[in-house]
């Protein structure tokens, strides 16, 4: 496959937010193909037995999961301003699946799946626990063969839980990745365990950083910042990938 | 409306593809400002209901009409049904995210036979009754619509109203009537009886159904209870097709769909008049739209959309009489774009095949023809004016023009059908397979692939074949055994439908208002996606006909003779049941009826009884339709035929002569005709009535003629 030899690289990032967190890679992935035509931008096609518009997504996230600064690249064959062309696929934007910011890149540069391996992200829960217990290990099911993941390779830097915010950064590896609502259901499942009497074992605890003595908190007067009380499941309210590095 | 959403939201991380319940999609529209809320329902779930046209199409009509706003929803996947039952989450529009129930009007369209089971799943799913007689005076008016509705008994218990026939106007009005009894605080009988005055609304609860003896002898089914209660109810037809745009607005859905493409409706109703299909009846007349108009929509389309796949859609695109001029400017205007434009139907002939290729561009995969018979007698019969030499042809073209594979469609089960016309399919699709071999090149030879697909043959209500019986499914099962050993060839394979749900298409087709207990006592037992065959539940359907006590294999497979008064007597497509009888007739004498848009008029009675004529853009004909015309003048002429030729001309002239009269008019016709002796002439029957009173019109014109074979003719 030739591709077309002066080609422009603009690469767009762009919100995944409220309810469209739920969409999948792939039905991203569409929805912006289908945002450069309806933006008319002049987009380079592919010249091989099936023609197609040469764009290429960062690393994907899973369904449920949102993003704060995803990322597209996609191949233009003739220059239009970045300012220009963030107006027309704004327009041709819907409001959770926002363009926001085009900038122009080297044709060279490497590609936005692998040029930012590390990727900060962020949940809400439902109450704020005393603790999260880690899962040292998760199980997962791949192409019907069982693997076993060592959270601990993937994490960079310390798992941060703050009140009903837990925050971490997980590095995609060449070998796989984590997914961080694996990582963090495992955990919540662990905490809900524990939480019923049950004793958990091969896990890491994370301290809350706020001060355990809200612990103990009257029902009536509980809010979604406000300790776990007992008979409370803790849930995720949502996952956001808030930064790639 | 309440919003659902909080409640759903959660349910929404337990099921597979939740793209499907967000809304949220790029042209996605609320409406403010109108106070009458109307949610068009498709009932089966979100990627086969969205991309239906007619959904599109009815949200944008009501939308763009004064006080009515319109939303869509689809019936969830079971995953979430499932939760939605354990939460008691009720089920819910797109759009607001709002209960059903809430809405002032839902209406359901009914797009094939196996979507009854999912009526019911809807409306329990919404918390309404089951049945219109036990709706309260305050709940939602239910609508029904769609291609069933032309034999509507076995869904009318489940109705308030149904809208037959094309509903871009019919609905508008049908909502604004609700909406002004609303505003009068008119009882819910009140509304019935104001929807049952409009034109092409059936109120099934303002009619009694009678018992056979009392049907055969008064001509329909049902009787009106009460007096303006219309006696026959004549299909909605919107005349203004031809001129409207193709391009209107249209929700680019984020999750994969059955068809993610814009289409662009190109043309309306198809007059080849095979005999087994509906569609083919029920659409009629045939309307174009210009090239331009096509072309600019097509454009329009795609830069609002932003799809890059295009189907010009149809019954016959190819038969569009500007078709190549369409798609050459289409070529040019999207070259480069990485655009692929897509035609539904595929003609029979080289030409259809040329059309095919100028789309095709480098990639192509498989084309898809349907010869439907395997011999020329059965293609006679069933009217598919397609010889060996147009498939032959069409093949040799296709690989010639580098396809490697082909897909064939047949039916089994068609009337007249015996095991030579089996063996005729195997051998035609061996010879098709030599033949494409043939046409490529020796180094390519082994990537040439001809299947076929057989289908139980489904006789209709409203077609020539409407009294025709349906196989039963262990005769079907023995054909289809006696193909695929009549198949020598290993590289050809034949894949076959279950003809169980062929069975219960064929009773929901053909069946009368019994049919809906059946129904309902299969929901009851289970049964819904009946047309997701994992889903299919044939014992629930077996055990439904002895809890309520009705033999589903006398309604699919009793044959009857053209005069018998069939369940949807009272529902008109326009065509004459008088021309489906003279159809039949030909069928069996193994005599074809041209193409009206091609050809002569044949007499179907649509263009009169609808006064609209076939609207074409251009003048439609082609080498292989001039060929046929030919052929048919040159061969030998049977007495059969002969005095069918005469009938053809009869009816006719009949339509010709009331073709001025409005269409109330020419209901008398039949009435007379009925009295008269059997072998009665249409055309004198026709004219002697035009001077008669016209309070005779309420009488069924749709009692079938008598037909005698043996007629003085």
């Amino acid at each position: 496959m030739s591709e077309p030899q002066q080609v422009f690289r603009l690469r767009l990032t762009f919100a995944k937010q409220g309810r469209l967190a739920m969409l999948s890679h792939l039905e991203v992935a569409r929805a912006l193909e289908r945002t450069v035509r309806r933006a008319g931008l002049p987009y380079a096609v592919s010249q091989g037995f099936s023609p197609h518009m040469l764009i290429a997504f960062g690393a994907a996230l899973p369904v449920g999961v949102g993003g704060t600064h995803e990322i597209a690249d996609v191949r233009l064959t003739h220059y239009v301003s970045a300012d220009k062309a963030l107006s027309a696929l704004q327009e041709a934007s819907v409001a959770d699946l926002m363009v926001k910011d085009c900038r122009y890149i080297e044709p060279k540069a490497a590609a936005a799946s692998v040029a930012f391996p590390v990727s900060t992200y962020r949940a809400l829960l439902s109450c704020t626990p005393a603790v999260l217990p880690l899962p040292d290990e998760i199980h997962v099911v791949r192409k019907k063969k069982e693997k076993v993941l060592h959270p601990a390779e993937f994490l960079v830097g310390d798992f941060q839980l703050t009140g009903a915010v837990a925050t971490f950064k997980l590095e995609a590896k060449p070998t796989g990745s984590l997914r961080p609502d694996l990582l963090l259901r495992e955990a919540v499942d662990n905490y809900n365990l524990a939480a019923s009497g049950e004793i958990v074992q091969g896990v890491t605890w994370v301290e809350n950083a706020v001060a355990p003595e809200a612990m103990i908190a009257k029902k009536a007067e509980r809010g979604l910042d406000l300790p776990c009380c007992d008979g409370d499941a803790l849930r995720i309210l949502n996952i956001t990938r808030i930064a790639q590095e | 409306m309440i919003d659902l959403w909080p409640r759903l939201e959660p349910l929404l991380a337990r099921v597979e593809r939740p793209a499907r319940y967000l809304d949220h999609e790029w042209g996605s529209t609320r409406k403010e400002g109108a106070d009458f809320n109307y949610c068009m329902v498709y009932p089966d779930t979100y990627e086969l209901g969205q991309p239906n046209q007619a959904v599109r199409i009815l949200v944008n009509a009501v939308n763009a009409t004064e006080h009515l706003a319109a939303e869509r929803a689809f019936l969830p996947a079971v995953d979430l049904i499932d939760l939605m039952r354990e939460e008691g989450v009720p089920m819910f529009s797109l759009e607001s995210c709002a209960p059903l129930s809430e809405f002032d009007a839902i209406g359901i369209t009914l797009p094939h036979e196996l979507a009854a089971t999912n009526v019911l799943e809807v409306l329990d799913l919404s918390g309404l009754p089951l049945r219109a007689v036990d709706r309260a005076q305050d709940d939602s008016i239910v609508l029904g619509g769609g291609p069933c509705v032309f034999n509507p008994e076995p869904y009318a218990p489940f109705f308030d109203a149904m809208l037959i026939g094309e509903g871009e106007e019919s609905l508008p009005e049908a909502l604004l009537c609700v909406r002004e009894c609303r505003r009068a605080g008119a009882t819910r009988q009140d509304i019935l009886r104001s929807l049952a005055a409009l034109p092409g609304c059936y109120v099934p609860s303002l009619y009694r159904v009678r018992d056979e003896e009392e049907a055969q002898r008064a001509g329909s089914w049902v009787e009106p209870v009460e007096p303006g209660v219309p006696e026959r109810i004549e299909k909605r037809l919107f005349s203004g097709f031809s001129e409207s745009s193709g391009w209107e607005p249209c929700i680019v859905p984020y999750t994969e769909c059955v068809h993610d493409r814009l289409s662009v409706e190109v043309l309306r109703g198809c007059a080849r008049g095979c005999r087994f299909c509906q569609a083919g009846m029920m659409y009629r007349p045939v309307r174009e739209r210009s090239a331009d108009n096509v072309v600019s929509s097509v454009l329009e389309g795609l830069a609002d959309t932003g799809y890059d796949e295009v189907s010009l859609t149809s019954l016959s695109s190819t038969d569009h009489s500007q078709i190549a001029d369409i798609l050459t400017k289409l070529n040019h205007a999207c070259d480069g774009k990485g655009v692929r434009i897509s035609l539904p139907s595929q003609r029979l002939d080289s030409f259809g095949v040329d059309m095919a290729e100028l789309v095709a561009g480098q990639k192509k995969g498989g084309l898809t023809f349907a010869p439907e018979a395997g011999t020329q007698r059965l293609r006679d019969v069933i009217n598919k004016n397609v010889t060996e030499d147009d498939l032959f042809g069409a093949i040799d073209a296709a690989f010639k023009a580098g396809w490697r594979r082909c897909k064939l469609y047949f039916m089994i089960g068609l009337p007249t059908e015996t095991d030579e016309d089996i063996k005729g399919i195997a051998s035609l699709v061996q010879r098709a397979y030599d033949r494409a071999k043939a046409a490529v090149p020796p180094e390519h030879r082994g990537n040439v692939r001809v299947s076929a697909s057989v289908a139980l043959f489904v006789p209709k209500s409203q077609t020539p074949f409407q009294w025709d019986g349906q196989i039963p499914p262990e005769e079907a099962l023995r054909r289809v055994n006696l193909l695929r050993n009549s198949v020598k060839y290993k590289a050809v394979d034949i894949h076959w439908h279950d003809p169980a749900t062929s069975f219960v298409e064929a009773v929901m087709s053909r069946g009368g208002r019994q049919a809906a207990d059946w129904v309902e006592a299969a929901w009851r037992r289970g049964a819904r996606f009946d047309a997701w065959t994992e889903l299919f539940l044939e014992d629930a359907w077996r055990r439904a006909a002895s809890d309520v006590g009705i033999d589903p294999a006398e309604i699919a497979q009793a044959q009857w003779d053209t005069s018998r008064v069939m369940p949807w007597a009272h529902i008109s497509t326009g065509v004459t049941t008088r021309y489906l009888a003279l159809e039949r007739k030909r069928a069996a004498a193994e005599t074809t009826t041209p193409d009206c848009t091609f050809e002569k008029c044949t007499g179907c009675g649509a263009c009169q009884a609808l006064d609209c004529d076939n609207m074409l853009a251009g003048v439609r004909s082609t080498p292989s339709a001039l060929a046929a015309a030919a052929g048919e003048t040159a061969a030998d002429v049977t007495p059969a035929q002969a005095a069918l030729a005469a009938e053809v001309s009869a009816e006719v002239a009949a339509q010709a002569e009331v073709g001025d009269a409005p269409a109330s008019e020419i209901a008398p016709a039949g009435a007379e005709a009925v009295g008269a002796p059997s072998s009665a002439a249409a055309s004198p029957a026709a004219a002697e009535v035009l001077g008669n009173d016209s309070s005779a019109e309420a009488a069924s014109d749709e009692r079938p003629l008598p037909v005698s074979e043996g007629g003085a003719r």
